[in-house]
């Protein structure tokens, strides 16, 4: 059996690729994925965690925690690539570097 | 219809009538001449024939005195009680209803025909201004004939309005009721007189009659209060019949050093009549009423409205006398009604004998007569006084119509000949005798009664009564009363002589025609009146005639007083009487007969000189008042206290605590809040400002930038608890 | 119905500020939508009170307070909205409700931002007729304050050219009387603990014995007292505390002078006859005489200021001050007579408050009419001065004779109103202040010349030809506004006891 160390340092990496695409990738699509990757991460760590607590008891938490993650990455995937859509088309770009509105 | 026809509701009605003509007039028909001058007549007819239907009733009472047909309802409620006002007729009501009446309806009727009713409209005619006259064409030739007076409604509103003020006097059973008829007829006074409102001088003398007589009304209003204060009353039976009270008024002595309540009372009912009645020292306004349109306002001022100052005191005679007898020394109001009177007649005289504008001698006159009255109530001649009273208004009323009516005359002579001239002025008149034969008889008539010629006319009588009763009383008075009968008859037969003999001395006076009917009737009926209405008093002492005579009139009002009043038994006023009014009528015609030009001297200017000018400007006492009085309470009510007063003194203390409050205001800003306050305040301020400034680099609106100083914060948060927790 | 008569004083009193909730809704431009909508608003309440004025006749309660209503309004200080009318506020509630309609019909020449105009109006009504039902005197002092602002608005928003000053003047004179009220109010609700005023007419005159932040109860009754002598003394005006009047009286639109002299002066001689006579009786009887010194003066230095002004609207303002004064003084006649068992004395006080509150009533209709009438001319003439006009009856006979039938009102003449209350107060101040009344006929004297030198002016002379064919007469509008005016008056001038009844019946059982 394999020891949940691997799934939590699996985890870690995949979380890990996962910032690292959101916090440099100039595409804004690339930085979406980036957040799905984080968000599997953790259910990767979800999934784990349950199959060593609860494996063969009735308790079913780990795996509804994870169907509620994938609705809002669904649903935050549509959000945001509808978001990114529609800045293309005003700003024929989808650099995050020139979305900087909000600059005080 | 027996009970339409009680004396009690006849009263109401009596000066009821005259006023529904004048809200019928003022609101709905005052269009309609012919519609106007109907209403009013039909009021003031209605008004006559109430009043001598109640008349003959209150005659037929026997004691009216003191069982007076009377009715009363509850006016206003003082506390428990209530203010009662009514009508009533006793004696005295009874006499001046009779004169009120006849004049007054003379006067409604006399007007349609003053006013030129029918006549055209005049072209140049406009409200507030005498007509000036017509142009008509007739048979090829145009000429100007006078024109309807612009304002004919208006006239008769006013003058319904006035007749039911005087009915309202008349009628009243107490004091407060005459009072109110007594203002009215000075708001009557004052819009009458004002009447040609467009005319400086009209509206000039209107403002006076106003004024002047409400100096003596203010005086009036507190000796009503006085009076309802003390006995609980201003019904005239229950004051003046009613020995009890008067006593008490008596002894109670007043604020007023050594005056009882009743002097001091009488003294302030007095000053009343002294601006209504036009007695010396407020005797100008009357003169100047003569700019209200020509015989009719002016007539009221001598006939009816002055007689309610009389009548007032005549009525109050019991409160005035009230702890006096025949041969007693006189009440101190007695004393100065005596004195006022006497003056007043004689000073008027003098006066009147200087003028030179037809209606302005008779003002005068007017004056002079009624200070005649007021001497003889101040010397107890009662019923003489109220003869007088009742005779002087038929004779006076014809004398002003009769003037009126001689104006008419040169107006239409001065329009038909386009002579420029002063139709009222005397000098510009004679020979009018021939031209207006009616008038002349008529003025003729009035004339002989105002100077007192004996047996046929009513002046004579009267007139000898009050002489009488002076006699017995007070030789001051009788003298002083004497010499104003002489100059009396001297400037009647002045007047007469200048005006209707002679030959014309003016063109106009040659072309001077006869008034219309509307005009000559009621002079006519008026002269009836002024020769017979002595008839009734002809003492019984009186040589001959008096054992005929059943001295009716001297024991009827005499019935009012609890005593007999003065009378006088004795042949010096009689011969005296006699001589003065012969004398004076004799010596104003020889003197004035010799005027044949209209610009000659005055016979009497060159015999007195410059005497006889300051008598013509009435003894300069207008400049004087002016100089004395209204001068300086303009001065005082405009510079002192609308200025000085308000705009300086209360104003500026305000003003001075708003500087105050603003000093110390900025002293608090400069001093406190602004370094202090506003230092602290502005420091935060900037402070934050600042701080904000640095802050603001910290926002790039990168989101990733954001993103990885969450990051870090994660991380340093982690090393943090971890370090702390471990 | 039940709900409705029960409540009656209340849907009187707050009509119209539901009329200018209503008016909110009306839109702006429609300028007749609006006037009407507001003058309807201010017609139910005085058609309610019509129906007040005989259901009080009948009332069994006469003559105390009748149509009483008690509502809990705040209960941690012993407050509450409690209202009624006897015969003297009755009154003065017709006589709101009267000339505010009448007012709203005299601001046809307003038309910027009417709608606000108009609100303001209706609030200022409902803050008369608040001090004039109410029986609690913090409610009594809200109301006070609710008529306050309202005017302050009119003058500075709508008036003539000098209104900041006029308006800034009214309010700080107003203000400075108010701050006093209210210290005195809060001083009696202290002592006693209750604002009621039925409680207090019973008690508060009686207390000797409780202290405020260890004051003497003589100390705190004197200082309430002149603090509610200064308050009611600005708002009548009494002499020498008056000279906000002709400022804010001449510069106000013609609807505000209207309400201004019927209504809200009134306010200051109703809070002497409300509050300072029953609470402070023997304080009263004590400073009567210099109320009465002070009101001969307010009569006479009235009447003079007025015969010295050269503005039609000025002179009319100053005569008001010569009016009230009048009932200063019969107010004082009252005050000295309190208490006193001398039937005579009684007469004459009784004559005198009767008297005084007529005076109120007869000089809300002539004031009203004659600012009226000045506001007609003005607003063809757009010049109030004097000497500008003359011989103006040629070519306006209508408003001519109207105009010299308001002034012989106004200067008391037999057989219009203010001759009855003027001689009633005259001869129940005779006997007690004799001399007093004696001088201050000189005022009444000089009410004529002041009269007559504005009709002088107005009316007679030659014909100023620099008005003709520039003015029109009087329209039938315009005389449908001074008519109710006039006739009141005549009634009252003619058969006074309509209303004296009324008063005489509440009047009587104070003495």
């Amino acid at each position: 059996m394999i020891p949940l160390s691997w799934y939590l340092i699996l985890a870690a990496v995949v979380m890990f690729i996962g910032l690292y695409g959101v916090l440099t990738r100039k595409n804004l699509i690339g930085a979406l994925m980036g957040i799905e990757l984080m968000l599997n991460s953790v259910n990767i760590n979800l999934v784990a965690f349950w199959r060593y607590l609860h494996a063969g008891k009735p308790e079913m938490d780990g795996l509804v925690f994870v169907a509620m993650v994938f609705v809002v990455a669904a649903a935050e995937t549509a959000v945001g690539l509808a978001l990114i859509i529609s800045a293309y088309r005003r700003r024929k770009s989808v650099d995050a570097n020139d979305m900087d509105l909000l600059k005080g | 219809m027996a009970e339409l026809l009680a004396p009690e509701l006849l009263l109401w009605l009596i000066p009821a009538l005259p006023f529904a003509a004048f809200v019928v007039i003022a609101i709905f028909t005052f269009r309609s001449r012919k519609l106007s001058h109907s209403i009013a007549l039909v009021g003031a007819g209605f008004s006559f024939t109430a009043s001598m239907l109640v008349i003959l009733k209150a005659l037929q009472v026997p004691e009216l005195a003191k069982n007076p047909i009377a009715s009363q309802i509850k006016w206003f409620p003082t506390g428990d009680s209530w203010f009662l006002l009514g009508v009533q007729i006793d004696p005295l009501t009874v006499v001046t209803l009779a004169f009120v009446a006849v004049t007054i309806l003379m006067i409604f009727i006399y007007s349609v025909g003053y006013h030129n009713f029918g006549a055209p409209e005049g072209r140049n005619d406009i409200a507030g201004l005498p007509p000036k006259g017509a142009e008509v064409s007739h048979e090829g030739h145009t000429h100007r004939v006078p024109s309807v007076e612009p304002m004919y409604a208006r006239f008769f509103a006013l003058i319904s309005l006035f007749a039911f003020a005087m009915y309202l006097l008349v009628v009243s059973d107490n004091l407060l009721g005459l009072y109110i008829g007594w203002e009215i007829m000075g708001l009557c006074s004052y819009l009458l007189i004002g009447f040609w409102y467009g005319r400086e001088s009209a509206r000039k003398a209107a403002i006076k009659a106003f004024i002047t007589t409400r100096i003596g009304d203010v005086f009036m209003l507190l000796g009503l209060a006085a009076l309802y204060a003390l006995t609980g009353t201003l019904n005239y039976q229950q004051i003046l019949s009613n020995q009890i009270v008067l006593n008490t008024l008596v002894t109670s002595a007043s604020p007023i050093g050594g005056l009882s309540w009743a002097g001091l009372i009488g003294l302030l009912l007095f000053a009343g009549t002294i601006g209504k009645s036009a007695q010396f020292p407020l005797h100008v306004w009357l003169p100047d009423a003569m700019e209200g349109p020509t015989p009719v306002s002016a007539m009221i001022h001598a006939a009816t409205m002055v007689s309610a100052g009389v009548y007032l005191v005549a009525r109050f005679f019991p409160l005035i006398s009230a702890g006096w007898t025949p041969g007693q020394p006189l009440t101190t109001p007695m004393l100065v009604m005596a004195a006022v009177g006497a003056f007043t007649a004689i000073f008027a005289a003098t006066i009147a004998a200087t003028q030179n504008d037809i209606k302005r001698v008779l003002a005068y006159s007017t004056i002079s007569q009624l200070g005649y009255m007021v001497a003889a109530l101040g010397i107890g001649a009662y019923s003489a006084a109220v003869f007088h009273l009742f005779t002087h208004a038929f004779f006076k009323a014809l004398l002003f119509l009769g003037s009126g009516s001689v104006i008419h005359g040169m107006e239409h002579g001065a329009m038909h000949t386009g002579d420029e001239i002063d139709t009222q002025n005397m000098r510009n008149m004679g020979g009018l005798g021939k031209k207006m034969p009616l008038t002349f008889a008529t003025f003729l008539a009035g004339g002989l009664a105002l100077s007192g010629f004996p047996l046929i006319t009513a002046g004579f009588w009267s007139k000898d009564a009050i002489l009488s009763g002076a006699f017995t009383q007070s030789t001051i008075v009788f003298i002083t009363l004497a010499l104003a009968a002489l100059l009396t008859a001297f400037y009647t037969a002045r007047q007469i002589t200048l005006v209707f003999l002679g030959n014309a001395r003016s063109k106009a006076a040659g072309d001077a025609v006869e008034s219309r009917p509307a005009m000559t009737i009621p002079l006519a009926i008026l002269a009836v009146f002024a020769i017979a209405a002595g008839w009734i008093g002809i003492p019984k002492s009186f040589p001959l005639l008096g054992r005929m005579s059943s001295d009716w009139f001297a024991e009827f009002t005499g019935s009012m007083l609890s005593f007999k009043a003065v009378e006088g038994h004795s042949m010096i006023p009689l011969i005296t009487s006699l001589t003065v009014a012969l004398g004076g009528l004799l010596l104003g015609w020889l003197v004035y007969r010799r005027v044949k030009q209209a610009e000659a001297v005055d016979p009497m200017e060159k015999a007195l000189g410059g005497g006889f000018r300051i008598i013509q400007k009435k003894y300069l006492v207008d400049e004087f008042y002016d100089l004395i009085f209204i001068r300086p309470s303009l001065w005082f009510a405009d510079v002192f206290v609308a200025k000085w007063m308000d705009q300086v003194v209360i104003d500026g203390i305000i003003n001075g605590i708003g500087r105050l409050g603003l000093f110390v205001g900025s002293a608090l800003r400069n001093g406190f809040d602004a370094p202090v306050i506003n230092g602290a305040a502005d420091g935060i301020a900037s402070g934050t400002r600042g701080a904000g400034g640095l802050l603001r680099k910290l926002q790039t609106g990168r989101v990733q930038q954001y993103l990885a100083g969450a990051v870090g914060g994660l991380v340093v948060l982690v090393i943090v608890l971890y370090s702390i927790f471990k | 119905m039940e709900f409705f008569s029960n409540h009656i004083l209340t849907w009187i009193l707050f009509f119209p500020v539901f009329g200018a909730a209503i008016l909110c809704l009306v839109p702006a431009r429609s300028e007749k939508g609006l006037r009407v909508t507001a003058l309807i608003a201010s017609l139910v309440p005085f058609a309610l009170t019509v129906y007040l004025w005989f259901a009080y006749q009948v009332s069994p309660q006469a003559p105390g307070f009748a149509f009483q209503e008690q509502l809990e309004w705040f209960p941690a200080i012993h407050s509450s909205y409690h209202v009624g009318v006897d015969g003297i506020s009755i009154v003065l509630l017709l006589l709101t409700t009267l000339l505010t309609p009448l007012a709203l019909l005299a601001s046809r020449s307003i038309h910027v931002h009417l709608k606000t105009f108009l609100m303001l109006f209706l609030f200022l009504e409902t803050g008369m007729m608040g001090v004039f039902v109410s029986l609690d005197l913090l409610i009594f002092f809200v109301f006070w304050e609710i008529g306050l602002i309202p005017m302050y608005f009119l003058i500075n928003q709508w008036g003539g050219e000098k209104r900041n000053y006029a308006s800034l003047k009214f309010i700080l004179f107003t203000m400075g009387g108010s701050l006093g009220l209210l210290l005195a109010i809060q001083m009696i609700g202290a002592v006693t603990g209750t604002f009621d005023l039925l409680t207090l007419f019973k008690t508060w005159p009686g207390i000797s014995q409780a202290s405020l932040f260890g004051l003497p109860t003589q100390t705190v009754k004197a200082i309430a007292f002149w603090a509610f002598v200064i308050a009611f003394a600005i708002k009548a005006p009494i002499w020498p505390v008056h000279t906000w009047l002709p400022d804010a009286h001449t510069e106000a639109p013609t609807g505000g002078s209207m309400i201004l002299a019927g209504v809200l002066l009134k306010l200051g001689a109703y809070g002497f006859i409300r509050l300072v006579l029953p609470l402070f009786p023997a304080e009263s009887r004590q400073y009567a005489v210099w109320l009465a010194v002070l009101a001969a003066a307010s009569i006479i230095f009235g009447a003079f200021a007025a015969a010295g002004q050269k503005d039609f609207k000025r002179l009319v303002a100053y005569s008001s001050i010569n009016h009230m004064g009048f009932v200063i003084l019969g107010i004082a006649v009252a005050a000295w007579a309190g208490g006193s068992t001398d039937p005579a004395l009684q007469q004459s006080a009784i004559i005198a408050t009767n008297g005084a509150v007529l005076q109120m009533f007869t000089h809300g209709l002539s004031a009203a009419g004659m600012f009226f009438l000045v506001g007609v001319i003005y607003d063809q003439a757009h010049t109030r001065v004097l000497e500008r006009f003359g011989g103006l009856y040629a070519i306006l006979p209508v408003y001519g004779s109207i105009l010299i039938f308001m002034s012989m009102a106004s200067l008391g003449l037999p057989g219009l109103g203010g001759f009855v209350s003027e001689f009633m107060v005259v001869r129940g101040a005779w006997p007690v202040f004799t001399a007093i009344t004696a001088v201050s006929m000189l005022g009444l004297f000089f009410t004529g010349v002041y009269v007559l030198k504005a009709l002088k002016l107005v009316l007679q002379g030659p014909l100023n030809t620099e008005w003709k064919g520039h003015l029109k007469d009087i329209s039938a509008g315009e005389i449908a506004v001074i008519a109710p005016l006039m006739i009141l008056s005549f009634l009252i001038g003619v058969w006074p006891s309509w209303i004296m009844q009324i008063i005489n019946q509440t009047v009587m059982s104070w003495f």
